[in-house]
């Protein structure tokens, strides 16, 4: 396996002043300030190889964003060691952001006053690209992007969705080996959550981009990732394939049955299977995949019961997460 | 090297032409400004000569003299907010979590930092500047000799460099106390009081500060006293404070940027 982002004992702590109430508790940390240490990512490691596409999950404040700010050298580790292609971001910085794209949902690197162009010009010469690349780097991306239609409007006028696209594009001149994308869909309506999400894809088939992706919205989860990391309090909780998580969390499914008429004189049980929840004419079943097919489920209920209509639910990766934010 | 030169020239004039594009994008702003500043500093010299005529000279300077070492400190000050204006918000960017898109380009955050804004408003500072200090030249029958030029360009740049050294240095305090203190507000007003009027007015001690401690008093006042001849009423120091100037300037900007070196260690960024 060729491991393009390395990560080994990660730790970063903070030092934070604990206050004590009121003026006396103000007076008394001046005094005789009280600092407690919180370790905001504590011993995580895990390793990423080249063209895989990655969820970093997991809920607020549980250390996802200062992981990836220690990934592309933002900040420094207290312990524990990164390497992305092969170098540490923290002894040559300039070495390794040079082959990253970073997106942050919730900031823009776009210049706000000017047309969208001009930052991209801008991003040339940072990255010391040469005119003929620049071109048909900017040529792909604005086919997948369209960003033909907005390239000359000012950034300050362009829609959330478009202004996204943008800051995509930006991050992907230079054709970086890794894309990191903190919240890349957050606000977002279906339709540009679609374009980014195809975008991605495309970037990861064509050029085998390497992604690392924080979200909280499931979606970008499934219909990207093969792969999840899921953090909590500072520690990867769950890392595999999504089925194995899901499987893994929620071995449960559930079949829910209308019946045809009330069912006071009727036995709703069954051997196999635990009624969750009743309402009305509608019963609840949960049960395991392992002991029992749907298929045998139903045929068993339906000989006893006068069934109307019926539906299986497959848990989905928002159970399998509230699952693991449940026992973490 | 020159590689690397090249690369950070060409950046640095890119970052320059879309700094005049957002510029011009508020045409109205840039009226109003060129209105106030103006104006602020032609009264403040026109204050000084009421003052100066009504009473008695200040500190042994009478008005030709003043005008020149106020429009020796006004160039100064004009030439910084061109090209240093960001060295004025380093509180506010720690703060906030700006310097992270910084740290993820491939280049030096503190050319980042100082080359991303150049003002071409703050050259509406500088035309007080230069109409006060050319008065005063001509008040005081300045001579313009290659040699004083010469002294001229350097008083100049080491002054840019002191105040830039002020400002960053101030600013880096943030990387430490994650406060935004407006220390930058109070700064500026002190380096006008210091700079623009002659140090021999204030008491021995405060001196002595503002030329060991914070050596403001190279800004303008020892260079303006060496070039008009005058016994400057200050501290005693030797050699030519044309020559100290820069020296100076050098040395505290070199300074300033090791503890924002140190300051950049310790950022933490900010939020998610």
């Amino acid at each position: 396996m060729n491991a393009v982002i390395e990560v080994k004992d990660l730790v970063k702590e903070y030092m934070i002043a604990k206050k004590g109430r009121g003026l006396r508790g103000s007076i008394r940390s001046l005094l005789m300030p009280k600092k407690t240490k919180v370790c905001a990512v504590d011993g995580i490691s895990f390793s990423i190889a080249a063209g895989e596409i990655v969820g970093y999950i997991g809920p607020n404040g549980a250390g996802k964003s200062t992981t990836i700010k220690m990934l592309t050298g933002i900040l420094h580790p207290t312990s524990g060691s990164v390497r992305v292609c092969g170098i540490s971001p923290q002894e040559d910085r300039k070495a390794v952001v040079g082959k990253l794209g970073v997106v942050f949902g919730q900031r823009t690197q776009l210049y706000w006053d000017l047309r969208l162009g001009e930052s991209f010009e801008l991003l040339r010469r940072i990255y010391q690209i040469d005119k003929a690349a620049y071109e048909a780097s900017l040529a792909v991306l604005s086919d997948v992007l369209k960003l033909d239609e907005f390239i000359d409007t000012p950034v300050r006028q362009l829609s959330l969705g478009q202004r996204m696209r943008g800051d995509l594009a930006a991050a992907m001149l230079h054709e970086p080996s890794v894309l990191f994308l903190d919240e890349p869909t957050i606000g977002l309506d279906a339709d540009a959550k679609h374009a980014i999400r195809g975008f991605i894809k495309e970037m990861n088939r064509e050029r085998g981009l390497t992604v690392i992706l924080t979200t909280h919205d499931l979606d970008d989860v499934e219909q990207l990732c093969s792969r999840l990391v899921v953090v909590n309090h500072g520690r990867v909780v769950e890392d595999g394939p999504i089925d194995a998580i899901i499987a893994k969390l929620t071995p449960h499914r559930l079949l829910v049955a209308e019946l045809e008429r009330p069912c006071e004189d009727l036995d709703l049980d069954h051997p196999a299977a635990t009624i969750v929840r009743q309402e009305g004419l509608k019963v609840w079943y949960q049960f395991e995949k392992s002991r029992i097919t749907a298929a045998e489920l139903i045929a068993d209920l339906s000989g006893k019961l006068p069934i109307r209509d019926l539906s299986v639910k497959e848990p989905d990766i928002e159970d399998a997460i509230r699952e693991v934010y449940k026992t973490t | 090297m020159i590689a690397t030169l090249r690369h950070y020239l060409s950046v640095a004039s890119c970052f320059a032409r879309l700094a005049v594009q957002r510029q011009l994008e508020y045409p109205l702003f840039l009226v109003s400004w060129l209105l106030m500043i103006p104006t602020s500093y032609f009264t403040g010299i026109w204050m000084l000569r009421v003052i100066v005529e009504r009473f008695q000279p200040l500190g042994g300077w009478d008005f030709p003299e003043l005008t020149f070492l106020y429009g020796l400190g006004l160039i100064s000050h004009g030439i910084l907010v061109v090209f240093f204006i960001n060295t004025w918000s380093i509180d506010r960017k720690v703060i906030n979590g700006e310097f992270d898109r910084l740290l993820l380009r491939p280049m030096n955050v503190f050319f980042q930092l100082v080359a991303s804004y150049v003002n071409f408003i703050g050259l509406i500072d500088c035309i007080p500047g230069i109409v006060i200090f050319a008065y005063g030249c001509y008040l005081t029958g300045f001579e313009w000799t290659a040699a004083a030029i010469a002294k001229l360009i350097l008083v100049l740049l080491g002054g840019v460099l002191i105040r830039a050294a002020l400002f960053i240095a101030l600013g880096s305090i943030a990387f430490w106390t994650k406060r935004n203190g407006a220390v930058v507000g109070f700064a500026v007003i002190t380096l006008e009081r210091t700079t623009m009027y002659p140090l021999s007015l204030y008491p021995y001690a405060l001196q002595s500060l503002l030329t060991f401690l914070i050596p403001i008093g190279f800004i303008s006042f020892y260079p303006a006293a060496e070039f008009l001849g005058l016994d400057d009423g200050g501290l005693e120091l030797p050699l030519s404070f044309a020559l100290w100037t820069p020296a100076v300037g050098i040395v505290s900007f070199f300074l300033a940027h090791g503890l924002f070196r140190l300051g950049m260690r310790k950022y933490e960024s900010a939020g998610s």
